[in-house]
């Protein structure tokens, strides 16, 4: 019987002092975290409106060059190039994918697109994040969606190559950024009109 | 004593390897062994964890009742990785954002739990530390040679550096996960073979 008291204080103590310490450490970091969170989201957005920034005055050009707008509850970020640029996040092939998309003034074309997180597969699925792979999207028109295509093979102007070995992972990437263009772009048009 | 500390610091690093003696902690080195960067960056994770929880264990060995001594390791690992997991996204970002959902799977990795329960819980805090660090350093060689094999053969390059020639086609069955299984295999039976372990 003493046995089993002294286990039971024995989980209860080493389990209080452990949690106070994540307490202590999260307490500690989530406002660094955060605050490191919001610094990447505006880098994102900076490089997805194309505008120049160094790595200490990513608040000051954020704050010089770029307008937060909201259009029925969707933020969005307006260059003074004229070109959008706003969130999208979706299911990855093994977790979630967030980034940046930005479009020109027409709202016809993409001018560049970010990721800021995703789990994807070190070496296969993660190639999606590559600058190369990125820059296609450039320049391209999302009116009818975009297409993703076998390597190499894209022609029309809202086609995509897709990556060897990276097939799933491009797959719900390029559906992600359909579903954001498609329900995002109306409303922040509507918006922008009024 | 002295004696000890040292025949305790190479059967981590030899004799009872973890990875090719034991068969332990094999998931995440399929899984990050691919990269030499990543190879590196989660042992340096999975040594400091084995350290902080060789510390706490061998401290506490006297304490912990021994019905709920599984359950005491696992609280324990847990808490050491959380907090790592924080650290490092405060501290260093970009380095956590490399590393993504692998240092979470730092409290899954059997080299830990199994030292636990076969080393710290029995043996004095200067001991444990020394077979902590000896096991933590074996499980990053390890990972780094697989890795090694892997990011060459698989991206012609070694820590993002290019070394393959230009005309070299990538394996790209290196890069996935079948890749990390011919590598780990053959490295497990090449080291089994040196140190004449038979079955």
């Amino acid at each position: 019987m003493k046995s089993r008291i002294m286990m039971i204080v024995f989980i209860l103590v080493l389990g209080s002092i452990l949690t106070a310490a994540l307490v202590a450490v999260a307490s500690y970091t989530t406002p660094i975290i955060q605050r490191n969170e919001a610094l990447e989201t505006r880098k994102s957005i900076l490089e997805a409106l194309e505008i120049p920034f160094g790595e200490d005055d990513i608040e000051e050009v954020f704050a010089g060059n770029v307008q937060e707008k909201k259009a029925d509850s969707i933020p969005y970020y307006a260059a003074r190039s004229g070109d959008i640029a706003f969130a999208y996040a979706g299911p990855g092939l093994w977790g979630p994918i967030e980034g940046i998309i930005a479009v020109g003034p027409g709202f016809e074309t993409l001018t560049g697109i970010t990721i800021i997180r995703q789990e994807e597969t070190p070496g296969l699925g993660s190639r999606i994040g590559e600058p190369a792979y990125l820059d296609q999207f450039k320049a391209r028109r999302f009116a009818d969606g975009l297409r993703l295509v076998a390597p190499g093979r894209s022609q029309a102007d809202n086609e995509i190559d897709s990556i060897t070995g990276a097939t799933l992972s491009a797959n719900a990437f390029i559906e992600i950024l359909n579903d954001a263009l498609a329900q995002k772009v109306p409303v922040i048009q509507q918006g922008e009109l009024q | 004593m002295k004696g000890q500390s040292l025949k305790t610091f190479v059967n981590g690093i030899w004799r009872d390897h973890p990875i090719f003696s034991m068969i332990l902690g094999i998931c995440s080195a399929l899984a990050v062994s691919n990269k030499v960067e990543n190879a590196i960056a989660m042992g340096a994770g999975v040594t400091f964890v084995l350290l902080a929880t060789g510390l706490l264990i061998s401290l506490l060995r006297k304490l912990i009742p021994s019905r709920v001594r599984m359950i005491t390791y696992m609280v324990v690992i847990a808490t050491f990785v959380i907090i790592v997991d924080r650290v490092l996204k405060a501290a260093v970002p970009d380095i956590s954002r490399a590393l993504g959902p692998y240092v979470g799977l730092i409290i899954t990795n059997c080299i830990i739990m199994g030292r636990a329960e076969a080393f710290y819980v029995q043996n004095r805090l200067g001991q444990s530390l020394i077979d902590a660090f000896s096991n933590g350093l074996s499980y990053t060689y390890t990972l780094v040679i697989v890795a090694v094999v892997r990011e060459l053969l698989g991206f012609g390059t070694i820590l993002n550096f290019r070394v393959m020639p230009q005309g070299f086609t990538n394996w790209v069955v290196m890069a996935m996960a079948p890749g990390a299984f011919f590598v780990l295999a053959v490295f497990i039976w090449i080291s089994r073979s040196i140190a004449g372990m038979e079955e």
